[in-house]
């Protein structure tokens, strides 16, 4: 008897002893951890403005400003609404409206939500503050962001965050749009592919087949299964010199979306994907510009 | 066994090369064919498995004389998974990047048969000071294991060397792809094994002359 | 001889007894799938890569099914954008409706229909808003499968090598091991399901999910060990040797982690652990059918043992590739 109480007592204090040690280091890795998510998705967003923005007047990282704007489903007992959390443009500083617009892309009201902008990235904060707003029989459900890029208070891109279903699992990427919806590029962020077959779909030769193309040719992009031409291959790898650039992207303008070997079915999950998400995107942004002005 | 009579660096050389874990003890083969597809990921699962393994020997070692012998395993158990976690949040953290390459696997060290095995065998009789140059030499030794295999794989299916274009081209994509871990394995096993005979036959033709 | 026989009776009773209660679960889940949200509309299924097809308890008019303006369709995640209808087709007995759209339905995500005003024989049926999917157990049929084969734990996803090459020597030893190993990982992760869902994540102690998993781990290994001892005490001695070596084995911990992290439910959780199980046992039994062939095979010698097993298992990897990115249903 004596034992098992030795026995319980010491499992209980290494557990505790453990527990502390987790506890601790999570509080302390928690902040960082953020942050350091934050800066990744900033790089990347840059990253995939830097063609747009490099040739701008003027320009500064620090002019640049990234407005989030979250799309939120918000179902009554038998209406379906969205719900759009923007930045108000008012002269009380800085803070945050909540647009519901019903499904034909009518406005039905406007609310003003308590939350500042620092907060705004939390999603549990969003929620508290969209609840506050809402009756106590609409339930908000979040649905995605999307980012607005602007320089000197003027729309430069959009950025997209999104995930479609690959080949394996989900495929998580973020694309860049101009304010025409011309695509901009096309970053991976993250997926479950095989290695060296669909895992291609991060690389340069790849992405980049998306660079440039104009929002009437995406809606009707395909996948091709023809091999890529060595001219192009170089050109999307940036392996040519400025003045081939130039001529060779007019060139292939309008080319599809050549299939990775080995990896069709990645390669039109992406490009399948992609269009779908831009589709939606274009949909809902000018809808959302109609009834905000 | 009592406590060692070897000097620390016989325990560090018997970690890396004659008790190498992935070679000779054939323990911890998981990421051996997971993601051994680049010599980067080799380093990065390196790091974290020798940090796991030296905390949790150390740790053992200097708690050998409080721990119940009915509950030995439990508490191995709780100090890896503990020292997993820790590693886990902080990789998790800092370099996201590389977290993201080694996926599920960084929380799998928790299973690794080595690091149980490396704390019953030694740390739970040893001091201190050999029990973490006990987990550095299997530490290593798992890190050189897995950059060989990297190595290889990275050289022959893409051409590169931790991500630098050394050949211009792809020899054989085939390793590459996630069953060739199984061939590369294998054959650096019949290495291993090979030399290994070569070895012992010329000790024994010395012995007769 | 009629004991041999009396025995052999009673365990195909018994055999039936199991089958009936499968094909309960089964038809309970159908009928699950099936229903529909109105009382008029009897069924709403995809047919075709653009199709969808509604079938009525009744006749409809055809006035009302003319009107393009009476459908909509779209995909539940999305109920702003509709998708084009190219045409409604009304079968001749008037009962089922086929809705074709201009562009692909994909069948992964769930669609909505809105049915405004139903018409039939002149009187209103009021408006239905169907949810259309794919049947239910086709999907955890999928994920079973999916666990089993097209993403082997051992070929594919090369967790568990350690027990796998330690246990795949006998062809009895394999299936011991499998046998054991399939009843602990569906234990263990039915129970870290529970304690993920209802005790870490409302307490937000996410990041202690290692710890519990692989104390649920011992708990359950521990746990058939004194029931087995205690209630087959032959099935024991079979089997108790492998019950250490489970913990070894990284696929009991990562399933409860793939659990966590793709936030499945009860049924689907069930159905991973299934099929994380019996993928191991099928592994095991077809390396160890190979290597028993290999004791009499003339081997070089360096490569007598793990590394020709090594090779082996590669070759079965290079095969399972080949069913990857299958999907049923």
């Amino acid at each position: 008897m004596k034992e098992i109480i030795r026995i319980t007592v010491a499992l209980t204090i290494s557990c505790l002893v453990a527990g502390t040690v987790m506890g601790g280091v999570f509080i302390l890795t928690a902040k960082a951890k953020k942050h350091n998510e934050h800066l990744n998705m900033q790089q990347t967003m840059l990253g995939l403005l830097e063609s747009e923005i490099r040739g701008k007047p003027g320009f500064s990282t620090e002019e640049l400003d990234f407005c989030n704007i979250y799309r939120y489903i918000i179902e009554d007992k038998n209406k379906t609404y969205l719900g759009y959390v923007v930045p108000a443009e008012q002269d009380t500083g800085s803070g945050y409206e909540l647009l519901l617009i019903d499904l034909e892309g009518r406005l039905i009201t406007r609310h003003r939500l308590d939350l500042l902008s620092e907060r705004a990235m939390e999603e549990q904060d969003r929620a508290a503050a969209i609840a506050n707003v809402l009756g106590s029989h609409e339930h908000a459900r979040y649905a995605e962001t999307m980012i607005i890029a602007k320089l000197n208070d003027q729309r430069i891109a959009y950025l997209l965050p999104g995930k479609f279903p690959g080949f394996k699992t989900f495929i998580h990427v973020m694309a860049a749009l101009d304010s025409d919806f011309n695509l901009l590029g096309l970053e991976i962020m993250s997926h479950e592919e095989d290695p060296g077959l669909g895992g291609e779909i991060e690389r340069e030769y790849f992405k980049n087949q998306f660079k440039g193309k104009s929002f009437e040719k995406l809606r009707l992009l395909e996948v091709i299964k023809e091999p890529l031409p060595e001219e192009y291959r170089r050109y999307l790898e940036r392996e040519v010199s400025q003045k081939d650039m130039a001529r060779i992207g007019k060139e292939y303008q309008d080319e599809d979306i050549h299939a990775i070997t080995g990896a069709t079915i990645s390669s039109s999950c992406v490009t399948n994907g992609l269009k779908r998400m831009v589709k939606k995107f274009v949909y809902r942004i000018k809808i959302l510009d109609r009834v905000s002005l | 066994m009592p406590a060692t009579t070897k000097t620390n660096r016989q325990l560090f050389v018997n970690g890396l090369l004659n008790e190498n874990p992935i070679f000779r003890l054939a323990l911890s083969m998981c990421p051996a064919v997971g993601i051994s597809t680049t010599v980067m990921n080799g380093i990065l699962l390196g790091i974290a498995v020798l940090f796991v393994q030296v905390f949790s020997s150390c740790t053992i070692s200097l708690i050998k004389n409080y721990i119940h012998p009915r509950i030995r395993i439990p508490t191995y158990t709780l100090t890896i998974a503990t020292w997993v976690t820790v590693i886990d949040l902080v990789l998790a953290a800092y370099m996201p990047v590389a977290y993201k390459a080694m996926g599920i696997f960084v929380r799998l060290i928790v299973a690794f048969a080595i690091i149980t095995m490396r704390l019953e065998v030694f740390a739970c009789k040893n001091d201190l000071w050999p029990s973490f140059w006990d987990g550095m030499g299997m530490g290593f030794g798992f890190m050189f294991g897995m950059v060989v295999l990297g190595a290889i794989r990275e050289i022959l299916g893409m051409g590169t060397l931790l991500g630098y274009d050394i050949l211009g081209f792809r020899p054989i994509l085939f390793f590459v792809l996630p069953a060739a871990g199984f061939f590369t394995v294998g054959f650096m096993m019949a290495i291993f094994n090979y030399v290994e005979t070569l070895y012992s036959r010329r000790r024994k033709e010395n012995n007769i002359v | 001889m009629t004991r041999a026989f009396v025995h052999k009776t009673h365990s195909s009773a018994q055999v039936n007894h199991y089958l009936r209660i499968v094909i309960f679960f089964i038809s309970l889940l159908l009928f699950c799938g099936c229903r529909t949200d109105h009382r008029f509309v009897k069924k709403a299924v995809f047919k075709d890569s653009h199709e969808i097809a509604i079938t009525f308890a009744g006749p409809v008019d055809e006035a009302w099914a003319e009107n393009m303006a009476n459908f909509s369709v779209y995909e539940k995640p999305d109920p702003d954008i509709l998708s084009d209808i190219r045409s409604v087709v009304l079968s001749p007995d008037r009962m089922t409706l086929t809705i074709h759209a201009k562009e692909p339905i994909s069948q992964e995500i769930s669609h909505k229909v809105v049915l405004k005003e139903i018409i039939s024989g002149g009187v209103s049926q009021g408006t239905a808003y169907l949810t259309v999917k794919k049947l239910y157990i086709g999907h955890l049929f999928s994920i079973l499968m999916g666990a089993m084969i097209i993403q082997n734990f051992v070929f594919s996803k090369y967790l568990g090598l350690c027990v796998f090459f330690g246990t795949s020597r006998k062809k009895s030893t394999a299936v011991g091991m499998g046998i054991t190993f399939t009843i602990v990982i569906i234990a263990a992760s039915l129970m870290s399901w529970f304690f993920y869902q209802f005790v870490l994540k409302p307490f937000r102690l996410d990041y202690l999910q290692l710890v519990v998993f692989i104390g649920l781990v011992s708990l359950t290994v521990q746990g058939v060990d004194t029931i087995l001892r205690k209630v087959n005490p032959a099935l024991f001695k079979a089997f108790g040797v492998y019950l250490v070596l489970v913990i070894a084995n990284c696929i009991v911990i990562a399933v409860p982690l793939i659990l966590a992290d793709n936030e499945y439910n009860l049924w689907e959780s069930l159905m991973l652990a299934t099929g994380a199980g019996l993928g191991f046992l099928i592994a095991l039994f077809l390396m160890s059918c190979v290597r028993e062939r290999l004791e009499f095979a003339n081997i070089p010698e360096s490569y007598r043992g793990l590394p020709i097993a090594f090779i082996v298992a590669g070759l079965f990897a290079l095969a399972f590739m080949g069913f990857s990115g299958m999907s049923l249903f």
